[in-house]
């Protein structure tokens, strides 16, 4: 019963706050209830009111008619030191999983000011934000990242108690955008690449040798040194020579060569050899069932290659933001993104 | 670009219940803890006082740092032995002291463990309940202010607790509290005029321990000598005629009947305390001549003051047997009652002997001989008790009798060594030993005690009685006349009667000796006179229209309304009031989110754009252009496609367009037209909804 009370709240909640990066708040979307105090308070005023009554003190008459009229002023300020407030996501970040990813977050309050806002995530509570009238703010609010995968904070919760603390005033963030958690980095044990890494390929090997080169064609991320540029002049046809020597070896960081090896932990282990290498600027690819990242040296590379991984799989989050750039999606899965993204709607 | 975040920078993530609460917020609650015990100063015990002080003191040091909290053990130990203190002081009285007593000594050790913000809230709601209290004891004008100051500061205290860090948060927070008592104040005096005064839901006595300066309900000679030392205010009458002339302000309070010893006491008993609280408010319409009202300070006894020959108008107030008047409940806060002055009507007591006669000839059976030998010598020899008391009066008048607040000890057979050898005494000596000669003489008589006098307040709107206008004088039966006033004093020091005690004790300078703040000390100073009268007049009027408004009030008000509003009706008005209220601020905070969207008229447009594509499930991304926009609306609603494009063409040519010489007005229009097209077609699109096409 509770579960479904539950569940139709979220739902409404939902339809009331849609997902958006940006969400200027206003009574449309601000939420406002009493707090512990607000309701032990007003407990405190009732028993005044009796003291009053039953000494016939119009003194306590007065000072609990003050007080009541100070909660109901306490309620408009606390609502009103929301409303007004308009809350941007400008970054989703990115981090690795079982560590935080940072959202930067822009906050402005074009009319008054906006004081000791909080904002959370899960247990994550970003305290005491002022943001002044007519300034902007920027939050960094630390979301903690617990598997590998785009991470879309369902809620990010934006709530002020301010001034007394008697009243409640919250609201929602849905963000659209999706931070990026790379897989949790796991030292792999030592084990060979399968990819054609035998020893008839490695007498085979040579500087030009065209005839053992597997020959296919252009795709985009291909160096152009690698492109037959004589083949381009005759035919007209851009073709590469895939080195059969070069993509046996110990550079390729390669998903097969963890047999039997479950998905996240395979995963968890490229993330680390993509580190290792990295951190060594040694010259890695990888190689991904249905993508593939030729091998290169550079942070941006690097980056590259742990996006890949972190999002290997797994389809963008509804209206989410740009994949990373520089993958080579394999199997038309950018657009299956976008279709999807509007179907749903 | 990649590097592990190591520090996961989650400093701020504990709960807030947690907090510790910062020394600006801590210092505004001391501040008004100390501000609050002022009112409770005379009442609670000097130990209370001083360990308050201590621990509120070591709670401030601790939070700057330079004292460490006591542990749990020590704190215990601290809190143990104060315990036992209050417990051994108030050795099983229940008294409102002791009640008053203990809920400081709570608030005193909760100091030591106040570290968290839930901990700061918890001494908030006992500290605005101390302020409530406070109310119970103290209600002038000044004693409210600080009370008012001390629950402001307590609100100060939690705006700083809840923004901690902001600058400038005390001056903010005063000002913000300042404007929402602004905003709220007529509601606030809506509420206090209108809310009905309903009777006390159950009777909660304030039971006093302590002594309060007044006349008791017994007199030894020189009790009433030490009242003279006081400019207290007793009461305060207004007039509705004139009125009458010093020498005729008797104001009778009780009758001492019994002489047990040298002391004087009621005879008839202890009344019987029936429980209930008396009704603070006896007003009753405009104040007719011939009628005073009388505003009394709480005396924790049932008798009301009343000039003589007078009859009770409002209800508060019942005679009894002896001509005298009485509240059906020790007065325990400022009463206001209504008294008529009779014509002079005493017609069924006149008659042969008083009831109870008895009881008003009764003596001691043995003592003060010379005072009895000279008592049977006038009987025999006047025969007429008037003549008897007219004699009395004589030898009082022409013999060398002194008034003095000054009095030598008369420990044995004290009426004689008055009347015969010392022959100096004060108001109390003189009554009693006139009673006592009047009864061994076969006379009737009885000691009154009450007020005499009264000076005007300022502008002449009141008089003001205070406890050194305390007096004593005897009331005799003569047939023929029923019961007569006789005073000796009058006899002996006229002054007294005409003009006060201040005049009658010129010459010896022992008027309010030991009074040295007492503004009425110093009558000769003119401007501290008139200050002292002002205050007064104002905590007058405060009493009379705040504090003492109260259900006759109440009504009275009311029934100068049009329409019979009784207290049901005042219910009513009431919770339209509160409902009102709540409406009209709901109101405003509309209007104002809609003035500060619409001050832009181009934006307002946008903005409505922007919640119909929210609507229509095209929820807006931050830096979107409103071209991308309306090729995203178009997609999901192919049927806007031209009208949302040509509105996000305006938009741009509204914003990005720079020439300024554009027809502005006519762009909004076409922008409202395109608008309203657009919400058109997509409700013609939605399906379900009443009026669409499907």
């Amino acid at each position: 019963m509770l579960k479904v009370i539950g569940d139709r709240w979220r739902h409404w909640v939902n339809r009331r706050v849609p997902r958006s990066d940006h969400r200027s708040f206003g009574q449309r979307n601000i939420f406002i209830m009493p707090t512990g105090a607000g309701v032990v308070f007003g407990f405190l005023l009732l028993i005044m009111l009796i003291t009053g009554i039953n000494y016939q003190n119009s003194l306590i008459y007065l000072l609990t008619f003050l007080l009541g009229a100070v909660v109901v002023a306490a309620m408009h300020q606390t609502h009103r030191n929301l409303s007004g407030l308009e809350l941007t996501l400008i970054q989703a970040g990115e981090g690795f999983a079982g560590e935080v990813v940072p959202f930067r977050l822009r906050a402005a309050s074009p009319r008054h000011d906006t004081l000791a806002l909080s904002l959370a995530c899960d247990e994550v509570v970003l305290h005491q934000q002022h943001i002044p009238s007519g300034q902007q703010a920027d939050l960094n609010l630390l979301v903690p990242a617990y598997q590998r995968g785009y991470l879309q904070p369902d809620r990010i919760l934006v709530e002020t108690r301010f001034p007394f603390g008697l009243f409640r005033a919250w609201s929602w963030l849905r963000p659209l955008s999706a931070g990026i958690v790379y897989p949790g980095p796991l030292a792999a044990p030592e084990v060979a690449s399968t990819v054609q890494d035998g020893e008839e390929q490695a007498k085979s090997r040579s500087i030009d040798g065209n005839d053992h080169a597997d020959i296919r064609p252009w795709r985009e991320g291909d160096m152009s040194q690698r492109v037959q540029w004589k083949r381009y002049a005759r035919t007209g046809e851009m073709v590469i020579t895939d080195w059969e020597g070069e993509q046996g070896s110990p550079q390729w960081l390669d998903y097969d060569a963890f047999a039997g090896v479950e998905r996240e932990l395979r995963l968890g282990y490229l993330a680390h050899q993509v580190l290792e290498r990295s951190r060594s600027n040694s010259r890695f690819g990888l190689n991904l069932p249905g993508q593939v990242i030729e091998p290169d040296t550079g942070a941006g590379h690097a980056s590259r290659c742990i996006k890949a991984l972190a999002v290997f799989g797994l389809e963008q989050p509804e209206g989410g933001g740009p994949l990373p750039t520089g993958t080579r999606a394999v199997g038309g899965a950018g657009h299956s993104r976008h279709a999807s993204g509007e179907g749903a709607l | 670009m990649i590097k592990r975040l190591t520090n996961r920078n989650r400093s701020a993530n504990a709960p807030e219940t947690t907090e510790l609460v910062s020394g600006r917020a801590m210092i505004w609650l001391i501040a008004s803890f100390a501000l609050l015990l002022v009112p409770q100063w005379d009442r609670l015990p000097v130990w209370l006082i001083a360990s308050c002080i201590v621990l509120a003191g070591w709670r401030w040091l601790a939070q700057t740092g330079r004292l460490r909290l006591p542990g749990k053990w020590s704190r215990s130990g601290l809190m143990l032995v104060l315990v036992a203190i209050y417990i051994a002081t108030v050795q099983g009285r229940f008294t409102v002291e002791t009640a008053s007593s203990f809920f400081v000594l709570a608030v005193g050790l909760k100091w030591l463990e106040t570290r968290s913000v839930r901990d700061f809230y918890v001494l908030f709601f006992i500290l605005v309940y101390l302020a409530t209290v406070n109310f119970l004891f103290h209600q002038e004008i000044h004693w409210s202010v600080l009370n008012l100051a001390g629950v402001a500061m307590l609100f100060v205290g939690l705006q700083i607790v809840n923004a901690p860090d902001i600058p400038g948060a005390m001056k903010s927070g005063w000002r913000r509290l300042g404007m929402m008592l602004l905003k709220t104040l007529p509601i606030v005096v809506l509420l206090f005029v209108f809310f009905p005064r309903m009777a006390p839901l159950w009777s909660v006595p304030l039971v006093s321990g302590e002594a309060r300066t007044g006349i008791s309900d017994s007199m030894t000679p020189g009790d009433i000598s030490s009242l003279a030392q006081s400019s207290e205010r007793a009461f305060r009458v207004t007039f509705g005629g004139e009125a009458p002339p010093y020498r005729d302000r008797y104001w009778r309070g009780l009758i001492l009947d019994r002489l047990e010893g040298d002391t004087w006491q009621q005879g008839s008993g202890r009344q019987f305390r029936r429980p209930g609280r008396v009704s603070v408010d006896g007003g009753r319409g405009e104040l007719e001549s011939g009628q005073y009202d009388v505003l009394m300070e709480p005396t924790d006894q049932t008798w009301a003051f009343a000039l003589e020959g007078s009859e009770a108008v409002s209800d508060n107030v019942q005679p009894d047997d002896q001509g005298l008047f009485r509240f059906n409940r020790p007065a325990d806060s400022p009463v206001r009652y209504r008294m008529a002055l009779a014509n002079e009507a005493q017609s069924d007591q006149v008659g042969g002997v008083p009831d109870n006669v008895q009881r008003y000839l009764q003596l001691p059976r043995s003592g003060n001989p010379r005072a009895r030998a000279f008592a049977e010598e006038l009987a025999a020899e006047f025969r007429r008790p008037g003549a008897v008391v007219q004699h009395l009066l004589d030898r009082f008048r022409q013999q060398e009798y002194f008034y003095t607040l000054r009095p030598p000890a008369m420990p044995d057979d004290g009426i004689d060594a008055l009347l015969f050898d010392e022959k100096r005494g004060f108001c109390a000596h003189y009554a009693g030993a006139a009673t006592f000669v009047l009864r061994a003489a076969g006379i009737p008589a009885r000691v009154v005690v009450g007020y005499q006098g009264g000076d005007a307040g300022a502008d002449d709107d009141y008089l003001i009685i205070r406890q050194y206008d305390a007096h004593a004088w005897v009331e005799a039966w003569l047939p023929g006349q029923g019961w007569v006033r006789v005073d000796p004093t009058a006899a002996i020091a006229p002054q007294r009667i005409e003009s006060g005690l201040r005049d009658a004790m010129a010459d010896e300078g022992s008027f309010l000796e030991n009074e040295w703040t007492s503004p009425q000390r110093y009558g000769d100073m003119a401007a501290l006179q008139w200050a002292s009268l002002q205050l007064d007049l104002m905590n007058y009027h405060w009493q009379r229209w705040v504090v003492g408004y109260q259900g006759q009030s109440q009504m009275n008000l009311m029934s100068r309304l049009p329409g019979g509003i009784g207290l049901r009706e005042l219910g009513y008005i009431t919770a339209g009031l509160v409902g009102a209220g709540l409406l009209l601020a709901g109101l405003m905070t509309a209007w104002q989110y809609r003035r500060a969207e619409s001050r832009d008229p181009f934006s307002r447009v946008v903005a409505r754009w922007h919640r119909l594509c929210d609507r229509a499930g095209v929820p807006v991304r931050h830096g979107e252009t409103p071209s991308q926009l309306a090729s995203r609306l178009s997609r999901v609603m192919p049927e806007a496609a031209g009208t949302a494009t040509a509105f996000a063409r305006a938009v741009n040519r509204h914003y990005y367009g720079g020439e300024s010489g554009t027809d502005s007005r006519g762009e909004l229009a076409r922008m409202k037209r395109l608008l309203t097209a657009m919400k058109r077609q997509a409700d013609r699109q939605s399906p379900g909804r009443p009026g669409g096409n499907h």
